[in-house]
């Protein structure tokens, strides 16, 4: 059969398989064995375990369960609710200011959390109740965090971007550094949109709380522990003491003693809750990861890969007509999957055809984060509501929908943005690192 | 009474394996914080001692490799592998039913095909002596065992969540009867 | 019919076009036998495709042999610090009985070599340069294979363990303060903008690794006979090219280094010699007593003038 017409077969089966209900990774693996068998023959069964246990055989996937920890255990403590308060203080005269301290402390949190998920209960569990209590408009309330959260994995550290780099053998500190810029601008587009809909919708509704000096400088200290993380990692991954897959594993250990130490988080119970939830997450990612690797292994013995690749390249379209194109499918493709598998599926096909292009991989590292983010807070398989659902269960998704959906708009907007000056996304990494090759 | 008693050994057998997929949590978990101080004291022999530090990222990767087969079954009892249910929510309830008993059926062939085959890969590095290509050489036995180990609790957890589906919609049924 | 190639390297790479010449001559014969390679680890990852070449789950592969040295110890050989002095003295290496040992261990995994070859390497040092066992003396050092990491360490390095992609970034950051590794991995990853010194092969050179165009005997005994002399004689000449593209490929990298301003150090017969006599004391020894026949099979190698 004709490698592009069994890849479409192959496509509309995958589709099918997993949105019977599935879960993503076992389906993976069935979609994988079907077509082996059909057309490699009954033995290639016997390569899965194999080709499963390969794929995680890597160093660098490591880190994914130590950022995961980072996450889980300073969102564990009062840690996220210090840290906007700590900004509402300061930020008490910006309309919708609570809003803004809050997706100020998301990109914070996000420098310390691999995951968005993470991100999003850490701010969003005192956040949002605390939001809902002041008056402001649930859509807001919920949507802020809920898009808030996807820096996650735009921030650095980042488990897409760390699984981008294995799948396309870039430098994971080049593309953690790519998406610090394109982080901060999304925020402050985030915070601009917050600051507009809070004011549009009577800002007298929201009540106001007023601040003396006193209690502002007050809470300073309590912020000094997240920056004291931040800054060792960063010491650790850029001053030589660690490569950027090893320092995961200080990140997680400062995080741990941070969390026991000042915030107390002592009883073996809260502990094991830390430790379980973050390896229910690892594991969750990384089988993920380990089937998609079968599931590449197939769709590359079949050629199907090889031919795709082949075909886009043919294709004499504008790099821009070609960009739509790929932007689109990324987005629709991660409206139903998570981020990790998108990436690890699609990498390989689209790579060699982006830098034909002339594109630069470390910009479509970030450009590929942030469709990723869309498909996070966006339905049917939106980790990001999920966690919000679980907070405010109360809430219907609808609105919850209805407030995420201005963010998904300035993510498009930063995305224009990034076409229009991929330095935003190069200019950092070349900066520290020398000029990328 | 004999329906009772089956009953109860059947709520026995999927007690037992629940249990079996909890503990099998915790070893995963114990595996990754050990990966965690593991990667912290190789940094500290480098960057502090100035030593080497040879064996410790391939244990790393071995523990973390256990640890993620390890806590499949676990992962499972919690609900925590993430799914699409478009279709279901799209067919109404008979056939969602219907699907769910075709979608978990087939979890189990293929979660069956590979503990099969990794039994036998398993069982390959063991009669072969195969180790890894490095100074440490792990006989590499060891780390493969995760993969019969993981996947067949896997499996067990699996079936054990739907005979649960099972029996409990027979149950209501014979009660509305 | 059809055989499934597999290797590790990019279109651009040595060994790639190696596979590819005989993947054309093949074509050429018109004895209906494709070839369709799979480059750059697109497949199986570089140190995976032993297994599935020894089950007849790929047909053939081009593959450093000493990756598949936890499976059969006496591979570790193609790997050892001072073995191969020069890319002539390795082709007679190639022809030797030392490598029909080789052989008839692969032969007991059902694996056969099409085309014999060696790659040469050498070694960097950030901030000096390394040709005696002294200069790497409490240097962080990254080396390829487990018999070079014995050596070194014998000679006071401290190893760190990471893959070659790693290399860049740990140099960057000083995580690093040496390596070792083949001369177009050096090329590839681009070590030359992080270092300030290489000590290529030259006349004299420590690392040389066995890669060698490999296929799964049951396979190639399933081919009629029209099919397996077209694949004989292609891999005749592949081999001939190998040999001479391993030279100009050396060469290359010195030239590479040498214009990103990169000073060239070269080691000498008497440097050369102390390493052996390290590599003596370290990782012969250390290879004889896992292996049960290794002083045999040590011996035999040495013999090779
Ligand atoms: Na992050
Ligand atoms: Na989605």
């Amino acid at each position: 059969m004709d490698p592009l017409l069994l890849g479409s077969v192959v496509g509309l089966i995958t589709i099918l398989i997993l949105f019977s209900g599935i879960s993503v990774a076992m389906g993976l693996l069935l979609v994988s064995a079907v077509f082996l068998v059909i057309f490699d023959g009954m033995r290639s069964l016997e390569l899965m375990p194999e080709i499963f246990f390969g794929k995680l055989d890597s160093f660098a996937l490591l880190s994914i369960p130590m950022f995961i920890i980072m996450g889980a255990s300073i969102a564990s403590t009062r840690a996220g609710a210090d840290l906007y308060e700590a900004l509402e203080r300061w930020l008490t005269r910006v309309p919708g200011g609570l809003v803004v301290s809050n997706l100020g402390a998301c990109a914070l949190f996000s420098a310390m959390s691999g995951s968005s998920p993470a991100t999003c209960a850490a701010i969003g569990k005192m956040g949002i109740p605390e939001m809902r209590k002041r008056g402001y408009p649930e859509e807001i309330a919920t949507g802020s965090i809920a898009a808030g959260g996807t820096l996650g994995i735009l921030i650095p550290p980042s488990i897409t971007m760390i699984v981008y780099g294995i799948a396309t053998e870039t430098s994971i500190g080049r593309l953690f550094l790519a998406g610090v810029i394109p982080g901060l601008l999304l925020v402050s587009l985030f915070m601009a949109w917050s600051i507009y809909a809070t004011w549009r919708s009577g800002e007298r509704s929201a009540a106001q709380v007023s601040y003396s000096w006193s209690d502002r400088v007050e809470i300073l200290p309590r912020v000094l522990p997240f920056i004291a993380i931040i800054v060792g990692v960063l010491y650790a991954m850029y001053g030589g003491v660690a490569t950027p897959s090893e320092t995961a594993a200080v990140g997680a250990l400062l995080c741990l003693l941070v969390a026991m130490v000042i915030y107390r988080l002592l009883s073996p119970r809260s502990l094991w809750a830390v430790l379980r939830d973050s390896t229910k997450e690892s594991v969750m990612i990384l089988f993920i990861i380990a089937a998609a690797g079968v599931f590449s292994y197939m769709l590359s013995s079949l050629f199907i890969t090889q031919s795709i690749a082949a075909w886009i390249g043919d294709l004499e379209v504008n790099r821009w007509v070609l960009m739509a194109a790929i932007n689109f499918f990324l987005i629709v493709a991660g409206f139903f999957l998570p981020p990790v598998a998108v990436i690890l599926m699609a990498a390989p096909i689209l790579l060699p055809v982006i830098v034909s292009a002339g594109f630069d991989p470390i910009w479509f590292a970030v450009v590929l984060t942030i469709n990723m983010e869309i498909g996070l807070i966006s339905p049917p398989v939106g980790l990001n509501l999920y966690v919000i659902n679980g907070i405010a269960p109360d809430i219907s998704l609808k609105k919850i929908l209805v407030g995420s959906l201005p963010f998904v708009l300035c993510m498009l907007v930063a995305i224009l943005l990034l076409c229009l000056f991929p330095g935003l996304a190069t200019w950092l990494p070349d900066l520290v690192m020398g000029p990328a090759y | 009474m004999a329906q009772e008693r089956t009953g109860g050994a059947r709520v026995g057998a999927t007690g037992v394996i629940r249990q079996i997929s909890e503990v099998s949590g915790w070893i995963a978990a114990t595996m990754i914080l050990g990966a965690v101080f593991l990667t912290c004291q190789m940094i500290f022999i480098r960057f502090v001692l100035n030593g080497s530090t040879v064996w410790q990222t391939e244990i790393v990767v071995y523990l973390v490799v256990a640890a993620t087969l390890l806590g499949l079954p676990f992962v499972q009892k919690h609900k925590g592998h993430v799914n699409v249910d478009l279709l279901p929510m799209w067919l109404g309830p008979k056939g969602a039913k219907l699907l769910r008993v075709a979608t978990t059926l087939s979890s189990l062939c293929i979660i069956g095909v590979c503990s099969f085959y990794g039994y036998e890969y398993w069982h390959l590095a063991l009669t072969r002596g195969w180790t890894s290509d490095t100074v440490t050489a792990v006989p590499l036995w060891i780390p493969y065992l995760a993969l019969p180990v993981g996947f067949g609790l896997l499996f067990l957890q699996l079936a054990s969540d739907c005979a649960d589906t099972f029996f409990n919609l027979s149950e209501k049924s014979n009660g509305a009867v | 019919s059809e055989l499934r190639l597999s290797h590790q390297w990019s279109t651009k790479d040595i060994r790639h076009n190696v596979a590819q010449m005989v993947a054309d001559e093949v074509a050429a014969a018109d004895v209906d036998l494709t070839i369709k390679i799979f480059p750059s680890k697109s497949l199986f990852k570089p140190r995976e495709q032993y297994k599935p070449l020894s089950r007849g789950q790929l047909d053939m592969t081009v593959f450093p042999l000493s990756y598949a040295g936890g499976q059969r110890p006496a591979f570790n050989l193609t790997l050892m610090p001072g073995l191969v002095k020069n890319h002539d003295h390795a082709s007679r290496l190639s022809d030797s009985p030392f490598m029909d040992e080789l052989k008839a261990e692969m032969e007991k995994d059902d694996v056969m070599v099409l085309v014999d070859g060696y790659l040469a390497g050498g070694f960097v040092g950030k901030d000096k340069c390394i040709t005696r066992p002294e200069d790497v003396s409490g240097l962080q050092t990254r080396a390829a294979g487990k018999s070079f990491e014995q050596m070194l360490v014998g000679a006071g390095a401290s190893i760190a363990s990471m893959a070659s992609s790693e290399i860049y970034s740990a140099m960057q950051t000083g995580v690093l303060d040496a390596a070792n590794t083949s001369s177009s991995s050096f090329v590839s990853y681009r070590i030359f903008e992080q270092v300030s010194c290489y000590t290529p092969a030259g006349d004299v050179a420590l690392w040389f690794l066995y890669q060698p165009l490999l296929m799964n005997k049951s396979t190639f005994e399933g081919l009629n006979s029209s099919q397996q002399e077209s694949l004989l004689a292609a891999a005749e000449k592949a081999e001939a090219f190998y040999l001479s593209q391993a030279k100009i490929q050396d060469a290359a990298s010195v030239e590479v280094f040498r214009e990103a301003g990169v000073e060239i150090a070269e080691m000498t017969p008497a440097d050369f010699k102390a390493w052996r006599a390290l590599a003596k004391d370290t990782a012969y020894k250390s290879f004889v007593e896992s292996v049960p026949n290794g002083q045999f099979l040590l011996d035999l190698a040495l013999s090779v003038e």
